[in-house]
C-alpha cells in the first residue's frame, strides 16, 4: 500500500494584470472591489493595525501616568521586565501552558476528528455538543472547573474519595507548580480542543475515500492507514489547529486568574500584562509585554507551520 | 447593464464612506473636555458592579429630576480596566461609577475623578457616613460610600457553645485558644476560615489581623510597620500561616478566595469562625435556610484585639464622577439620590422585598442603618450599626498610589508562606522590600 502523498509544488501565481494582447491597452482600473473591501480594511487598520503600531512604538517609551513625564527609554521596559522575578516566573509558566496545551489539544483533536469522521448515529448531535466548551467564555469555564478542582468541596475529590482512590481530600491548585499548571491547562485544553477537532475534521473530509479503499485492498491495518494516509493528508489542518492552540495558550488569562489568582505557581504572562498595565498603570512595560507575546506567537506559529504544514495534492 | 454597474459602484462607494464615518466616530471617542452642568433632560450612564435599583424607584427619580439613567452592570475587574482605559484615552464611558477605596490614591494623583466637594456637601454627609475617610486622598474626597462593607468577625456560637465556650473572645489570645478548643473537642476539625488564595481577599484579611494584633501596615509615608517580629503585622502573618499549618484552617483553603468559597464553608458549618468576614453575611447568607445549615447560629462579634476589642477596618465601595463624564452635575444629583437615607434603607430591605436593590449589602449611612434595624429587616442590625460607627480606614492617610502592587506582594507572599515555599520571615521581608521600593518611587 502506498498512498501518493507528496509535497505539492508551489501554487502558481495568478497572472499579473498585463496589457490586452489584441488591443495593447491596459484594462481599466476597477474601483469596485477596492470600494467593497474598504470598510473592512478600514476597520482592521483602525481597530487592529493602528493600535498594534502604537503598542510597537510605545513599548520603547516610558508611559506611566503616575510618574510623569513620559519619554523614550529604548529597551528600558524590556530590561525591567526581565528583572522582575514574578514576570520571569510567569514566562516559565506560560511556556508550560503552551507545551501542555498544544500537545494535548492536538492529540485529542486528531483522535476526536478521526472518530467523528466515521458515520454513526448521533454524530451531528455529538459535534454540536463538542463545540460547546469552545463557545463558553474562559471565566465561566474557570468558575465551573473550580467546583471540580476545589480542595474542600470539589467534585473530583469527592469522586476519588468515594472510589477509595484517595483517603483524604487533595489540594490540586496552588501547592505544586507543575501540578497547578497542568490542572489549569486541562481546563483550557477542554476549551480549545473542539476547534482543533473541527479543523482537523475539515482536513480529513478532503481525503478521498478511494485512498482508504486502496489501502484496505493492499492489506493495510488501521494503524498503518492512520499513519500513512490520515496524518500526512491532514497535516494542513493539524498545523492550523496547532497554531490556534499556540495563540490561545500563549494568551491564557481567564483560567489561571480565576483558578489560581496571582500566585506564582500558575500566573501567566498575560496576567502579568494586566497587572502591570491596569493595576500598576505602567503602560509602557505593559506594551513591552504585549509586544513580546506577539513576537513569540508569530515565531512559534511560523516554526509550527514550517515543521508541520505540508501542502497536499489530491 | 451599465446602469446596474454604476449603481453597484455607487453602493460600494457609499459603503466605503459609511465605513470611514464609523471609524472616524469610533476613533474620535468622546468628550473628555469637561462636562455640561445641565441637569434637566439629560441621560447619564451609571456603570456599577451590581444590577440597578428597582424600576419603580429609578422611574420616580427620573420623573422628579428630569435625568434619565442608563445602567451598565459590569464586574469589578472589568470596571477598573474600563475606568483606566477611558481616563487615559480621555474618552467618555460613564457619568458615575465605582471608586474603590484601594485605588483612591491613584485616582487622586491622576485626577481621573472630580473632587466630590465640587458637587456635594461632603462634610455634612461625612457626619452620617463613617467610611467617608476611606475615599479621601490628600484631604480630597473622590467617592461617596455606596455601601458599608467592612471586615467583621463572625462566630458560629452554637459550635463554640458545644465546645464549652460560653463567652465570646475579646482578645486574639483568647480567640485562638477558643478555636483550638473547638478543634480539640472535635466540634470542628478545622474551625478557622482564612482565604489563602493569592488574591485581594488574603491581603485585606491580613490588614484586619494586623489591626487585631495592635499594629498598622504602613505609616503616613508608606513605610512598612510590620518587619519586627513584635509588630502587629508580623504577628498577624505568623498567626495566619501557623493556623493553616497546625490544621486550624482547612488545608484546601490554600486556594479559596474570600468570596463564595470561603463563605460557603461558614454557611455549611465546616468552619466555626471567619476572623475577617463581610458585614451583612449573617442576614444575606448564613441565616438563609436554602443556602445555609447554620441558620441563626452565626453572630457578629466585636473584633478581638491585643488586650480588648478593636475597631473594624472598612472595605467599602464608593461612587464617584469621572472627569470624562458628560453630565457631572446630573451624576451628582443621582449620587445624592442613591445614597440618601431613605433609599439606602429601602434598597437594603426596610420597605419590603419589592424595593430591594439586588446584591445591595448594608447602608453606608448610620441613619439608614438605624431605619433598617428599626424595621427588623437586618439580622443583628444593632451590632452592625455599632461596629460601623467605629469602623476605620485601612490606611489612615488614604491608600498609597502604588497600593495594587503592594497588595499583590502581600497576597502572593503570604500565599507562598502558607504553601511552605517560603518562611513567614521571608514573606514579610519580601512584602516590606516591595513597600520600601514603591514608597521610594523606584
Amino acid at each position: 500500500m502506498s498512498a501518493d502523498v507528496r509535497a505539492a509544488a508551489p501554487t502558481r501565481r495568478p497572472p499579473r494584470t498585463s496589457p490586452d494582447r489584441r488591443t495593447g491597452r491596459r484594462p481599466r482600473f476597477d474601483v469596485l472591489p477596492y470600494a467593497l473591501v474598504a470598510p473592512l480594511a478600514i476597520f482592521i487598520i483602525g481597530l487592529a493595525l493602528f493600535p498594534a503600531a502604537v503598542t510597537l512604538v510605545d513599548a520603547f517609551f516610558k508611559v506611566q501616568p503616575l510618574n510623569p513625564p513620559d519619554g523614550f527609554i529604548g529597551l528600558g521596559n524590556f530590561v525591567r521586565m526581565f528583572q522582575d522575578d514574578s514576570i520571569v516566573s510567569s514566562m516559565v509558566n506560560t511556556a508550560y501552558y503552551v507545551v501542555i496545551g498544544v500537545v494535548l489539544s492536538t492529540v485529542l483533536g486528531v483522535l476526536f476528528a478521526v472518530t467523528l469522521q466515521q458515520r454513526f448515529r448521533g454524530r451531528s448531535v455529538l459535534i454540536a455538543v463538542l463545540i460547546l466548551p469552545w463557545a463558553l467564555p474562559g471565566v465561566v469555564e474557570g468558575i465551573v472547573w473550580s467546583g471540580i478542582w476545589d480542595s474542600n468541596t470539589g467534585l473530583l475529590n469527592s469522586v476519588l474519595t468515594s472510589l477509595h482512590v484517595i483517603s483524604h481530600y487533595q489540594v490540586f491548585l496552588g501547592q505544586n507548580r507543575l501540578v497547578t499548571v497542568l490542572v489549569i491547562e486541562l481546563v483550557q485544553v477542554w476549551q480549545i480542543t473542539p476547534l482543533s477537532t473541527l479543523l482537523v475534521l475539515a482536513a480529513l473530509q478532503n481525503i478521498p475515500g478511494d485512498l482508504y479503499e486502496a489501502a484496505e485492498l493492499d492489506g493495510a491495518g488501521a494503524w498503518k492507514t492512520f499513519t500513512r494516509i490520515t496524518v500526512p493528508l491532514a497535516r494542513p489542518g493539524i498545523a492550523i489547529a496547532m497554531v490556534q492552540a499556540v495563540i490561545a495558550t500563549l494568551n491564557v488569562f481567564d483560567q489561571p486568574y480565576v483558578l489560581n489568582g496571582a500566585a506564582s505557581t500558575g500566573a501567566s504572562v498575560m496576567e502579568q500584562t494586566y497587572f502591570v498595565s491596569f493595576q500598576n498603570l505602567d503602560f509602557g512595560e505593559g506594551y513591552a509585554l504585549s509586544l513580546l507575546i506577539t513576537v513569540v506567537t508569530i515565531l512559534v506559529s511560523l516554526a509550527i507551520v514550517r515543521i508541520v504544514y505540508r501542502a497536499v495534492e489530491l | 447593464m451599465a446602469s446596474t454597474r454604476i449603481a453597484a459602484k455607487r453602493t460600494a462607494l457609499l459603503a466605503g464612506a459609511i465605513g470611514l464615518g464609523l471609524i472616524a466616530t469610533g476613533c474620535s471617542g468622546g468628550s473628555g473636555s469637561g462636562g455640561s452642568d445641565q441637569t434637566k433632560g439629560v441621560t447619564i450612564t451609571v456603570a456599577w458592579l451590581n444590577p440597578p435599583p428597582p424600576k419603580a424607584a429609578l422611574a420616580a427619580f427620573e420623573k422628579s429630576s428630569g435625568i434619565t439613567v442608563k445602567w451598565a452592570d459590569i464586574d469589578w475587574d472589568s470596571l477598573q480596566t474600563k475606568i483606566a482605559a477611558a481616563a487615559t484615552s480621555n474618552t467618555y464611558f460613564a457619568d458615575a461609577t465605582d471608586v474603590d477605596w484601594s485605588r483612591v490614591g491613584q485616582l487622586g494623583k491622576l485626577g481621573w475623578f472630580y473632587p466630590m466637594s465640587k458637587y456635594l456637601d461632603v462634610k455634612s454627609m461625612a457626619a452620617d457616613m463613617p467610611q467617608m475617610s476611606s475615599f479621601q486622598a490628600d484631604g480630597t474626597v473622590y467617592g461617596i460610600p455606596f455601601d458599608s462593607s467592612y471586615m467583621v468577625t463572625t462566630v458560629n456560637q452554637a459550635e463554640f457553645k458545644k465546645a464549652g465556650i460560653t463567652s465570646m473572645p475579646t482578645t486574639m489570645d483568647q480567640y485562638t485558644a477558643d478555636l483550638q478548643q473547638v478543634k480539640a473537642k472535635g466540634v470542628s476539625a478545622t474551625p478557622l476560615n482564612i482565604p489563602f488564595a493569592a488574591a485581594e481577599g488574603l491581603s485585606t484579611y491580613w490588614y484586619e489581623a494586623t489591626n487585631a494584633f495592635g499594629g498598622t501596615v504602613l505609616d503616613a509615608k508608606g513605610q512598612p510597620q510590620f518587619t519586627s517580629p513584635s509588630s502587629g503585622g508580623y504577628k498577624a502573618a505568623a498567626w495566619m500561616v501557623n493556623a493553616i499549618k497546625s490544621g486550624l484552617v482547612p488545608a484546601g483553603n490554600i486556594n479559596v478566595t474570600d468570596s463564595q468559597g470561603m463563605q460557603n464553608l461558614m454557611a455549611k458549618g465546616v468552619v466555626a469562625s471567619t476572623f475577617s468576614d463581610y458585614s451583612g453575611n449573617v442576614g444575606s447568607l448564613y441565616d438563609v435556610p436554602s443556602s445555609s445549615s447554620v441558620v441563626h447560629d452565626v453572630a457578629y462579634i466585636p473584633t478581638p484585639g491585643p488586650t480588648g476589642t478593636v475597631p473594624n477596618l472598612g472595605n467599602p465601595d464608593g461612587i464617584g464622577i469621572p472627569k470624562t463624564a458628560k453630565y457631572p452635575k446630573a451624576a451628582a444629583e443621582f449620587i445624592k439620590w442613591i445614597t440618601s437615607t431613605q433609599n439606602q434603607a429601602a434598597f437594603a430591605g426596610a420597605d419590603g422585598a419589592a424595593k430591594v436593590m439586588p446584591n445591595y449589602p448594608t447602608p453606608s449611612r448610620l441613619s439608614a442603618m438605624k431605619l433598617l434595624t428599626a424595621s427588623g429587616k437586618l439580622a443583628q442590625g444593632q451590632e452592625l450599626t455599632t461596629l460601623l460607627s467605629g469602623a476605620k480606614p485601612v490606611f489612615a492617610s488614604g491608600a498609597p498610589t502604588w497600593y495594587p502592587q503592594f497588595s499583590r506582594a502581600v497576597s502572593t507572599n503570604l500565599h507562598a508562606a502558607a504553601v511552605g515555599s517560603m518562611s513567614v520571615q521571608q514573606a514579610i521581608s519580601a512584602i516590606a522590600s516591595t513597600a520600601k521600593s514603591l514608597a521610594s518611587g523606584s
